[in-house]
Protein backbone atom coordinates (compact mmCIF):
# COMPACT_ATOMS: atom_id res chain seq x y z
CA UNK A 1 0.00 0.00 0.00
CA UNK A 2 2.98 2.14 0.97
CA UNK A 3 4.82 1.68 -2.05
CA UNK A 4 1.34 2.39 -4.08
CA UNK A 5 0.91 5.49 -2.93
CA UNK A 6 4.69 6.73 -3.76
CA UNK A 7 4.56 5.54 -6.82
CA UNK A 8 1.10 7.03 -7.60
CA UNK A 9 2.63 10.26 -6.14
CA UNK A 10 5.54 9.98 -8.93
CA UNK A 11 3.35 9.50 -11.55
CA UNK A 12 1.64 13.50 -10.83
CA UNK A 13 5.81 14.74 -10.43
CA UNK A 14 6.79 13.17 -13.24
CA UNK A 15 5.56 16.24 -15.60
CA UNK A 16 7.88 18.26 -12.60
CA UNK A 17 11.11 16.02 -12.96
CA UNK A 18 10.90 16.40 -17.20
CA UNK A 19 10.27 19.94 -17.17
CA UNK A 20 13.26 21.42 -19.02
CA UNK A 21 14.29 25.00 -19.27
CA UNK A 22 13.69 25.01 -22.85
CA UNK A 23 10.22 24.18 -22.38
CA UNK A 24 9.86 26.95 -18.95
CA UNK A 25 11.18 29.75 -21.71
CA UNK A 26 8.83 28.57 -24.71
CA UNK A 27 5.90 28.64 -22.39
CA UNK A 28 6.96 32.35 -20.94
CA UNK A 29 7.45 32.76 -25.00
CA UNK A 30 4.11 31.42 -25.04
CA UNK A 31 2.93 33.63 -22.12
CA UNK A 32 4.19 37.12 -24.11
CA UNK A 33 2.39 35.85 -27.06
CA UNK A 34 -0.95 35.37 -25.08
CA UNK A 35 -0.18 39.07 -23.16
CA UNK A 36 0.42 40.90 -26.55
CA UNK A 37 -3.00 39.55 -28.48
CA UNK A 38 -5.36 39.52 -24.98
CA UNK A 39 -4.28 43.11 -23.42
CA UNK A 40 -2.31 44.56 -26.28
CA UNK A 41 -4.53 43.78 -29.23
CA UNK A 42 -1.92 42.79 -31.33
CA UNK A 43 -3.87 40.33 -33.24
CA UNK A 44 -5.42 38.34 -31.45
CA UNK A 45 -7.46 36.20 -32.99
CA UNK A 46 -4.15 34.59 -34.36
CA UNK A 47 -1.97 35.28 -31.31
CA UNK A 48 -4.30 33.45 -28.91
CA UNK A 49 -4.85 30.27 -30.33
CA UNK A 50 -1.02 30.43 -31.15
CA UNK A 51 -0.34 31.29 -27.74
CA UNK A 52 -2.04 28.59 -26.33
CA UNK A 53 -0.83 26.05 -28.35
CA UNK A 54 2.96 26.65 -27.95
CA UNK A 55 1.99 26.10 -24.33
CA UNK A 56 0.18 23.10 -24.94
CA UNK A 57 3.38 21.59 -26.90
CA UNK A 58 5.65 22.27 -24.41
CA UNK A 59 4.06 20.16 -21.25
CA UNK A 60 6.51 17.70 -20.64
CA UNK A 61 4.93 14.30 -21.05
CA UNK A 62 1.61 15.58 -22.66
CA UNK A 63 2.88 14.60 -26.46
CA UNK A 64 0.12 17.00 -27.68
CA UNK A 65 2.33 16.82 -31.24
CA UNK A 66 2.94 12.91 -30.69
CA UNK A 67 1.84 10.35 -33.11
CA UNK A 68 -1.43 10.11 -31.67
CA UNK A 69 -1.80 14.01 -30.14
CA UNK A 70 -4.88 15.65 -30.94
CA UNK A 71 -2.72 18.67 -32.03
CA UNK A 72 -0.82 16.06 -34.35
CA UNK A 73 -3.87 15.12 -35.99
CA UNK A 74 -5.49 19.27 -36.55
CA UNK A 75 -1.62 19.54 -37.98
CA UNK A 76 -1.77 16.54 -40.71
CA UNK A 77 -4.92 17.29 -41.90
CA UNK A 78 -4.79 21.00 -42.39
CA UNK A 79 -1.36 21.85 -42.41
CA UNK A 80 0.33 19.48 -44.00
CA UNK A 81 -2.07 19.11 -46.29
CA UNK A 82 -2.20 23.06 -46.81
CA UNK A 83 -5.68 23.15 -46.60
CA UNK A 84 -5.85 25.71 -43.56
CA UNK A 85 -3.93 28.47 -45.25
CA UNK A 86 -6.66 27.82 -48.29
CA UNK A 87 -9.31 27.90 -46.70
CA UNK A 88 -8.42 31.41 -45.04
CA UNK A 89 -7.40 32.50 -48.52
CA UNK A 90 -11.23 31.63 -49.48
CA UNK A 91 -12.25 34.03 -46.79
CA UNK A 92 -10.03 36.62 -47.86
CA UNK A 93 -11.68 36.32 -51.46
CA UNK A 94 -15.05 36.42 -50.15
CA UNK A 95 -14.00 39.54 -47.77
CA UNK A 96 -11.99 42.01 -50.33
CA UNK A 97 -13.68 44.44 -52.48
CA UNK A 98 -11.10 44.45 -55.74
CA UNK A 99 -13.21 47.42 -56.85
CA UNK A 100 -10.57 49.90 -56.19
CA UNK A 101 -8.49 48.19 -58.10
CA UNK A 102 -10.97 47.62 -61.41
CA UNK A 103 -10.98 51.41 -60.81
CA UNK A 104 -7.27 52.18 -61.20
CA UNK A 105 -5.86 49.22 -62.87
CA UNK A 106 -1.90 51.03 -63.57
CA UNK A 107 -1.93 51.06 -59.77
CA UNK A 108 -1.62 47.09 -59.77
CA UNK A 109 2.20 47.06 -60.57
CA UNK A 110 2.70 49.28 -57.09
CA UNK A 111 1.45 45.85 -55.81
CA UNK A 112 4.15 43.80 -57.84
CA UNK A 113 6.93 46.13 -56.55
CA UNK A 114 5.96 45.66 -53.23
CA UNK A 115 6.93 41.85 -53.36
CA UNK A 116 10.35 42.75 -54.20
CA UNK A 117 11.54 42.14 -50.82
CA UNK A 118 10.75 38.56 -51.18
CA UNK A 119 13.04 38.24 -53.88
CA UNK A 120 16.12 40.68 -52.19
CA UNK A 121 15.77 39.09 -48.87
CA UNK A 122 15.66 35.11 -50.14
CA UNK A 123 19.38 36.55 -51.85
CA UNK A 124 19.80 37.90 -48.23
CA UNK A 125 18.81 34.63 -46.42
CA UNK A 126 21.57 32.81 -48.84
CA UNK A 127 23.85 35.02 -48.08
CA UNK A 128 23.66 33.91 -44.73
CA UNK A 129 23.57 30.39 -45.55
CA UNK A 130 19.94 28.81 -45.47
CA UNK A 131 19.52 26.45 -47.04
CA UNK A 132 17.27 26.94 -50.96
CA UNK A 133 14.25 25.81 -49.98
CA UNK A 134 14.86 27.15 -46.06
CA UNK A 135 15.87 30.56 -47.98
CA UNK A 136 12.96 30.76 -49.83
CA UNK A 137 10.43 30.08 -46.60
CA UNK A 138 11.91 33.26 -44.51
CA UNK A 139 12.03 35.46 -48.15
CA UNK A 140 8.00 34.48 -47.99
CA UNK A 141 7.74 36.39 -44.97
CA UNK A 142 8.03 39.63 -47.51
CA UNK A 143 4.78 38.90 -48.79
CA UNK A 144 2.98 40.45 -46.11
CA UNK A 145 0.64 38.26 -45.90
CA UNK A 146 0.39 35.53 -43.18
CA UNK A 147 -1.81 32.49 -45.39
CA UNK A 148 0.71 32.69 -48.05
CA UNK A 149 3.18 32.59 -45.94
CA UNK A 150 2.00 29.63 -44.06
CA UNK A 151 1.25 28.01 -47.22
CA UNK A 152 4.61 28.20 -48.85
CA UNK A 153 6.58 27.62 -45.32
CA UNK A 154 4.85 24.45 -44.58
CA UNK A 155 5.84 22.91 -47.83
CA UNK A 156 9.04 23.80 -48.22
CA UNK A 157 10.03 23.85 -44.72
CA UNK A 158 7.52 23.07 -42.52
CA UNK A 159 10.38 23.09 -39.11
CA UNK A 160 10.50 26.76 -40.00
CA UNK A 161 6.92 27.15 -40.03
CA UNK A 162 6.11 28.47 -36.09
CA UNK A 163 8.68 31.44 -37.11
CA UNK A 164 7.98 32.38 -40.64
CA UNK A 165 4.05 33.05 -38.97
CA UNK A 166 5.15 34.08 -36.18
CA UNK A 167 7.38 37.09 -37.98
CA UNK A 168 4.78 37.40 -41.00
CA UNK A 169 2.00 37.88 -38.43
CA UNK A 170 3.55 39.81 -36.20
CA UNK A 171 5.50 42.29 -38.68
CA UNK A 172 2.26 43.06 -40.52
CA UNK A 173 0.74 44.61 -37.26
CA UNK A 174 3.75 46.28 -36.58
CA UNK A 175 3.75 47.97 -40.29
CA UNK A 176 2.35 50.96 -38.77
CA UNK A 177 5.63 51.35 -36.96
CA UNK A 178 8.00 50.33 -39.47
CA UNK A 179 6.86 52.14 -42.72
CA UNK A 180 6.60 55.62 -41.65
CA UNK A 181 9.87 56.28 -41.15
CA UNK A 182 10.88 54.79 -44.48
CA UNK A 183 8.43 56.58 -46.17
CA UNK A 184 9.97 59.48 -44.94
CA UNK A 185 13.24 58.65 -45.53
CA UNK A 186 12.87 58.24 -49.00
CA UNK A 187 10.49 61.25 -50.26
CA UNK A 188 11.01 65.00 -50.43
CA UNK A 189 7.78 67.15 -48.44
CA UNK A 190 6.78 67.62 -51.85
CA UNK A 191 6.16 64.28 -53.13
CA UNK A 192 4.60 64.04 -50.00
CA UNK A 193 1.92 66.83 -50.17
CA UNK A 194 1.09 65.38 -53.79
CA UNK A 195 -2.65 65.59 -53.71
CA UNK A 196 -4.56 62.92 -55.82
CA UNK A 197 -8.32 63.54 -55.56
CA UNK A 198 -11.32 61.42 -55.68
CA UNK A 199 -11.30 58.84 -58.75
CA UNK A 200 -14.32 58.01 -59.55
CA UNK A 201 -14.63 55.37 -62.29
CA UNK A 202 -17.43 53.00 -61.81
CA UNK A 203 -17.06 49.68 -62.88
CA UNK A 204 -20.01 46.86 -64.37
CA UNK A 205 -21.23 44.27 -62.58
CA UNK A 206 -20.03 41.98 -65.45
CA UNK A 207 -16.55 43.15 -64.85
CA UNK A 208 -16.58 42.24 -61.35
CA UNK A 209 -17.96 39.43 -61.90
CA UNK A 210 -15.50 38.52 -64.60
CA UNK A 211 -12.54 39.55 -63.03
CA UNK A 212 -12.43 36.26 -60.47
CA UNK A 213 -12.60 34.23 -63.20
CA UNK A 214 -10.28 35.76 -65.89
CA UNK A 215 -7.58 36.16 -63.32
CA UNK A 216 -7.71 32.48 -61.90
CA UNK A 217 -7.51 31.27 -65.64
CA UNK A 218 -4.89 33.89 -66.88
CA UNK A 219 -2.91 33.97 -63.76
CA UNK A 220 -2.81 30.04 -63.02
CA UNK A 221 -1.84 29.29 -66.72
CA UNK A 222 0.88 31.49 -66.11
CA UNK A 223 2.03 29.81 -63.04
CA UNK A 224 0.08 26.62 -62.39
CA UNK A 225 1.78 25.92 -59.24
CA UNK A 226 0.17 28.99 -57.78
CA UNK A 227 -3.33 27.84 -58.99
CA UNK A 228 -4.30 27.18 -55.64
CA UNK A 229 -3.83 29.88 -53.71
CA UNK A 230 -5.21 32.23 -56.78
CA UNK A 231 -8.04 29.76 -57.36
CA UNK A 232 -9.31 30.15 -53.88
CA UNK A 233 -8.96 33.65 -53.52
CA UNK A 234 -10.57 34.30 -56.56
CA UNK A 235 -13.38 31.58 -55.66
CA UNK A 236 -13.98 33.44 -52.61
CA UNK A 237 -14.39 36.96 -54.77
CA UNK A 238 -16.44 35.85 -57.44
CA UNK A 239 -19.35 33.88 -54.37
CA UNK A 240 -18.54 37.41 -53.07
CA UNK A 241 -19.43 39.48 -56.42
CA UNK A 242 -21.89 37.15 -58.05
CA UNK A 243 -24.05 37.90 -54.90
CA UNK A 244 -26.36 34.15 -56.10
CA UNK A 245 -24.25 32.64 -53.38
CA UNK A 246 -24.74 34.78 -50.26
CA UNK A 247 -25.47 32.18 -47.68
CA UNK A 248 -21.47 30.39 -49.01
CA UNK A 249 -19.95 33.87 -49.01
CA UNK A 250 -20.95 34.39 -45.14
CA UNK A 251 -19.54 30.77 -44.58
CA UNK A 252 -16.65 31.73 -46.09
CA UNK A 253 -15.91 34.60 -44.34
CA UNK A 254 -17.45 33.71 -40.99
CA UNK A 255 -17.53 29.96 -39.72
CA UNK A 256 -15.57 28.42 -42.11
CA UNK A 257 -12.47 31.50 -41.91
CA UNK A 258 -13.16 31.41 -38.00
CA UNK A 259 -13.06 27.94 -37.55
CA UNK A 260 -9.44 27.78 -39.56
CA UNK A 261 -7.90 30.36 -38.05
CA UNK A 262 -9.07 28.32 -34.57
CA UNK A 263 -7.38 25.99 -35.98
CA UNK A 264 -4.38 27.02 -37.82
CA UNK A 265 -3.32 28.94 -34.72
CA UNK A 266 -3.79 25.99 -32.48
CA UNK A 267 -0.83 24.38 -35.01
CA UNK A 268 1.33 26.89 -35.63
CA UNK A 269 1.46 27.07 -31.84
CA UNK A 270 1.72 23.34 -31.78
CA UNK A 271 4.68 23.57 -33.82
CA UNK A 272 6.90 25.67 -31.32
CA UNK A 273 8.35 22.75 -29.91
CA UNK A 274 11.27 24.51 -27.23
CA UNK A 275 14.20 21.94 -28.83
CA UNK A 276 13.06 22.97 -32.32
CA UNK A 277 12.10 26.96 -31.62
CA UNK A 278 14.84 27.95 -29.26
CA UNK A 279 17.49 28.17 -31.69
CA UNK A 280 19.70 30.88 -33.29
CA UNK A 281 18.34 30.17 -37.02
CA UNK A 282 15.01 31.46 -35.35
CA UNK A 283 16.26 35.18 -34.26
CA UNK A 284 17.86 35.05 -37.95
CA UNK A 285 14.01 34.44 -39.59
CA UNK A 286 12.67 37.06 -37.20
CA UNK A 287 15.31 39.24 -38.17
CA UNK A 288 15.27 38.49 -42.06
CA UNK A 289 11.61 39.17 -42.08
CA UNK A 290 11.78 42.78 -40.50
CA UNK A 291 14.49 42.97 -43.31
CA UNK A 292 11.79 41.36 -45.88
CA UNK A 293 9.27 43.92 -44.99
CA UNK A 294 11.47 46.77 -44.72
CA UNK A 295 12.49 46.48 -48.33
CA UNK A 296 8.97 46.01 -49.52
CA UNK A 297 8.29 49.18 -48.42
CA UNK A 298 11.84 50.57 -50.12
CA UNK A 299 11.07 49.37 -53.35
CA UNK A 300 7.40 50.00 -53.72
CA UNK A 301 8.15 54.03 -52.47
CA UNK A 302 10.60 54.13 -54.96
CA UNK A 303 8.43 52.55 -57.41
CA UNK A 304 5.94 55.41 -56.79
CA UNK A 305 8.54 57.62 -57.44
CA UNK A 306 9.31 56.58 -60.90
CA UNK A 307 4.97 56.52 -61.47
CA UNK A 308 5.36 59.68 -60.24
CA UNK A 309 7.94 60.51 -62.80
CA UNK A 310 6.50 59.04 -65.47
CA UNK A 311 2.97 60.99 -65.22
CA UNK A 312 4.45 63.94 -64.19
CA UNK A 313 4.00 64.23 -60.80
CA UNK A 314 -0.21 63.26 -60.45
CA UNK A 315 0.90 60.06 -58.25
CA UNK A 316 2.28 60.75 -55.00
CA UNK A 317 4.96 58.21 -54.07
CA UNK A 318 3.38 57.69 -50.56
CA UNK A 319 1.10 55.33 -52.39
CA UNK A 320 3.95 52.79 -52.91
CA UNK A 321 3.88 51.59 -49.36
CA UNK A 322 0.53 50.44 -49.68
CA UNK A 323 2.02 48.03 -52.74
CA UNK A 324 2.19 45.51 -49.72
CA UNK A 325 -0.38 42.75 -49.02
CA UNK A 326 -1.31 43.93 -45.34
CA UNK A 327 -4.70 45.08 -45.79
CA UNK A 328 -5.82 47.90 -44.62
CA UNK A 329 -3.08 48.62 -42.56
CA UNK A 330 -0.29 49.78 -45.27
CA UNK A 331 -2.91 51.85 -47.48
CA UNK A 332 -4.40 53.56 -43.86
CA UNK A 333 -0.74 54.00 -42.85
CA UNK A 334 -0.54 56.14 -46.64
CA UNK A 335 -3.75 57.46 -45.36
CA UNK A 336 -2.37 59.09 -42.09
CA UNK A 337 1.16 59.82 -43.23
CA UNK A 338 0.07 62.03 -46.24
CA UNK A 339 -2.43 63.54 -44.35
CA UNK A 340 0.20 64.99 -41.78
CA UNK A 341 1.93 67.17 -44.73
CA UNK A 342 -1.10 68.31 -46.54
CA UNK A 343 -4.36 67.79 -44.38
CA UNK A 344 -6.65 67.67 -47.14
CA UNK A 345 -5.36 64.95 -48.95
CA UNK A 346 -6.98 61.70 -49.02
CA UNK A 347 -4.49 59.10 -50.16
CA UNK A 348 -7.08 56.82 -48.82
CA UNK A 349 -8.13 55.57 -52.56
CA UNK A 350 -5.63 55.31 -54.27
CA UNK A 351 -3.40 53.55 -51.56
CA UNK A 352 -6.82 51.24 -51.75
CA UNK A 353 -6.11 50.22 -55.04
CA UNK A 354 -2.47 49.29 -54.31
CA UNK A 355 -3.11 47.78 -51.27
CA UNK A 356 -5.65 45.56 -53.55
CA UNK A 357 -2.56 45.12 -56.23
CA UNK A 358 -0.49 43.94 -53.12
CA UNK A 359 -3.11 41.50 -51.92
CA UNK A 360 -3.10 40.22 -55.92
CA UNK A 361 0.62 40.66 -55.89
CA UNK A 362 1.50 38.89 -53.18
CA UNK A 363 -0.44 35.81 -53.99
CA UNK A 364 0.80 36.40 -57.69
CA UNK A 365 4.49 36.46 -56.45
CA UNK A 366 3.96 33.30 -54.49
CA UNK A 367 2.74 31.58 -57.44
CA UNK A 368 5.59 32.23 -59.84
CA UNK A 369 8.02 31.28 -57.33
CA UNK A 370 6.36 28.19 -56.87
CA UNK A 371 6.41 27.60 -60.92
CA UNK A 372 9.72 28.79 -60.72
CA UNK A 373 11.42 26.52 -58.38
CA UNK A 374 9.11 23.68 -60.32
CA UNK A 375 10.73 25.01 -63.89
CA UNK A 376 14.04 24.46 -62.41
CA UNK A 377 13.52 21.49 -61.06
CA UNK A 378 13.95 22.19 -57.59
CA UNK A 379 10.42 20.66 -56.40
CA UNK A 380 8.47 18.07 -58.24
CA UNK A 381 5.76 18.32 -60.35
CA UNK B 1 22.88 23.73 -58.93
CA UNK B 2 24.98 26.25 -57.17
CA UNK B 3 23.11 28.45 -54.31
CA UNK B 4 23.90 31.98 -56.34
CA UNK B 5 22.43 30.79 -59.68
CA UNK B 6 19.54 29.77 -57.74
CA UNK B 7 19.12 32.79 -56.07
CA UNK B 8 19.73 35.70 -58.75
CA UNK B 9 17.79 32.98 -61.10
CA UNK B 10 14.59 32.89 -58.51
CA UNK B 11 14.82 36.61 -58.21
CA UNK B 12 15.44 38.35 -61.00
CA UNK B 13 12.98 35.93 -62.84
CA UNK B 14 10.60 36.60 -60.13
CA UNK B 15 10.22 39.70 -59.56
CA UNK B 16 10.32 40.31 -63.83
CA UNK B 17 7.76 37.28 -63.68
CA UNK B 18 5.44 39.22 -60.99
CA UNK B 19 5.99 42.50 -62.86
CA UNK B 20 4.95 41.21 -66.00
CA UNK B 21 2.16 39.41 -64.70
CA UNK B 22 0.14 42.12 -62.84
CA UNK B 23 0.82 44.29 -65.75
CA UNK B 24 -0.96 41.58 -67.98
CA UNK B 25 -3.95 41.95 -65.28
CA UNK B 26 -4.06 45.62 -65.46
CA UNK B 27 -4.46 45.20 -68.99
CA UNK B 28 -7.12 42.82 -68.95
CA UNK B 29 -8.64 44.80 -66.43
CA UNK B 30 -9.06 47.87 -69.10
CA UNK B 31 -10.14 44.79 -71.67
CA UNK B 32 -12.79 43.93 -68.89
CA UNK B 33 -13.79 47.43 -68.68
CA UNK B 34 -14.12 48.57 -72.30
CA UNK B 35 -16.38 45.32 -73.04
CA UNK B 36 -18.67 45.70 -69.99
CA UNK B 37 -18.31 49.81 -69.58
CA UNK B 38 -20.62 50.81 -66.24
CA UNK B 39 -24.32 52.10 -67.46
CA UNK B 40 -25.36 54.40 -64.77
CA UNK B 41 -29.02 52.79 -64.36
CA UNK B 42 -27.52 48.77 -63.88
CA UNK B 43 -28.18 49.08 -59.92
CA UNK B 44 -31.75 51.28 -60.60
CA UNK B 45 -33.19 48.58 -62.90
CA UNK B 46 -31.39 45.31 -63.42
CA UNK B 47 -32.13 44.37 -67.00
CA UNK B 48 -28.52 43.74 -68.13
CA UNK C 1 -19.18 81.40 -48.39
CA UNK C 2 -20.05 77.65 -47.86
CA UNK C 3 -17.95 74.80 -48.20
CA UNK C 4 -18.96 70.84 -48.52
CA UNK C 5 -17.58 68.53 -46.82
CA UNK C 6 -16.94 65.38 -49.49
CA UNK C 7 -16.49 61.76 -48.93
CA UNK C 8 -13.61 60.74 -50.36
CA UNK C 9 -14.82 57.51 -51.41
CA UNK C 10 -17.70 55.17 -51.11
CA UNK C 11 -18.15 53.67 -48.01
CA UNK C 12 -21.04 53.94 -44.87
CA UNK C 13 -21.52 56.50 -42.34
CA UNK C 14 -20.27 55.35 -39.30
CA UNK C 15 -20.74 58.14 -36.76
CA UNK C 16 -21.35 62.05 -36.56
CA UNK C 17 -19.02 63.61 -34.43
CA UNK C 18 -20.61 67.33 -34.82
CA UNK C 19 -23.99 69.03 -34.38
CA UNK C 20 -25.53 71.56 -36.49
CA UNK C 21 -24.50 75.02 -35.18
CA UNK C 22 -21.21 73.56 -33.65
CA UNK C 23 -17.70 75.96 -34.45
CA UNK C 24 -15.44 73.40 -36.11
CA UNK C 25 -12.05 74.06 -36.81
CA UNK C 26 -10.11 73.37 -40.03
CA UNK C 27 -8.89 69.31 -39.70
CA UNK C 28 -11.35 68.57 -36.58
CA UNK C 29 -13.21 65.15 -37.45
CA UNK C 30 -16.86 66.11 -38.56
CA UNK C 31 -18.04 62.61 -40.22
CA UNK C 32 -16.24 58.81 -39.28
CA UNK C 33 -17.02 56.84 -42.24
CA UNK C 34 -16.35 52.64 -42.54
CA UNK C 35 -14.85 51.87 -45.98
CA UNK C 36 -13.48 48.18 -46.44
CA UNK C 37 -13.83 47.12 -43.15
CA UNK C 38 -11.37 50.57 -41.82
CA UNK C 39 -12.76 54.06 -40.14
CA UNK C 40 -11.61 56.18 -41.76
CA UNK C 41 -12.03 60.09 -40.68
CA UNK C 42 -13.62 62.75 -42.53
CA UNK C 43 -12.32 65.97 -41.27
CA UNK C 44 -13.58 69.67 -41.78
CA UNK C 45 -11.93 71.26 -45.09
CA UNK C 46 -11.65 75.02 -43.54
CA UNK C 47 -13.00 76.39 -40.05
CA UNK C 48 -16.62 77.59 -39.78
CA UNK C 49 -20.09 77.12 -38.39
CA UNK C 50 -21.43 73.24 -39.27
CA UNK C 51 -24.39 74.37 -40.93
CA UNK C 52 -26.24 71.51 -42.17
CA UNK C 53 -25.14 67.66 -41.88
CA UNK C 54 -26.47 66.18 -45.02
CA UNK C 55 -25.95 61.83 -43.69
CA UNK C 56 -26.58 59.83 -40.91
CA UNK C 57 -25.17 57.00 -39.32
CA UNK C 58 -25.49 53.69 -41.51
CA UNK C 59 -25.91 55.23 -44.73
CA UNK C 60 -24.39 54.39 -47.79
CA UNK C 61 -22.25 57.80 -49.74
CA UNK C 62 -20.42 57.98 -52.97
CA UNK C 63 -17.40 59.23 -53.43
CA UNK C 64 -17.58 62.97 -53.92
CA UNK C 65 -20.97 62.79 -52.03
CA UNK C 66 -21.83 66.09 -49.98
CA UNK C 67 -21.66 64.64 -45.95
CA UNK C 68 -22.21 68.25 -44.40
CA UNK C 69 -21.93 71.75 -44.94
CA UNK C 70 -20.03 74.04 -43.30
CA UNK C 71 -20.11 78.06 -43.06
Amino acid sequence: MESALISGLQGLLLGVTHLGVGHVIMILIASLLLYLGISKGYEPLLLVPIGFGAILVNIPLAEMMGDDGFLRYFYNAGVRTEVFPLLIFLGIGAMTDFQPLLENPKIILLGAAGQFGIFLTLLLALALGFDKLDAVAVAIIGACDGPTAIYVSSKFAPHLLAAVSVAAYSYMSLVPLIQPPIMRFLTTEKERKIAMGVVREPVSKTTKILFPIVVTIFASILAPKGAPLIGTVMLGNLMKESGVVDRLKRAAENEIANIVTLLLGLCIGATMEADQFLQAQTLLVLGLGFIAISLDTVVGVLFGKLMCLLTAGKINPLIGAAGISAFPMAARVVQVEGQKYNKKNYLLMPAMSANAGGQIGSVIAAAVMLSVLQGMGIVGG
Amino acid sequence: MDTWTFGWTLALIGMAGTMLVLWCLSLLILLLKKLFPYQPEESASPKG
Amino acid sequence: MATNVEAPMVGKILKIEKNVGDQVEEDEVVVVMEAMKMEIPIVAPTSGVLKEIKVSPGQAVEAGEVLAVIE
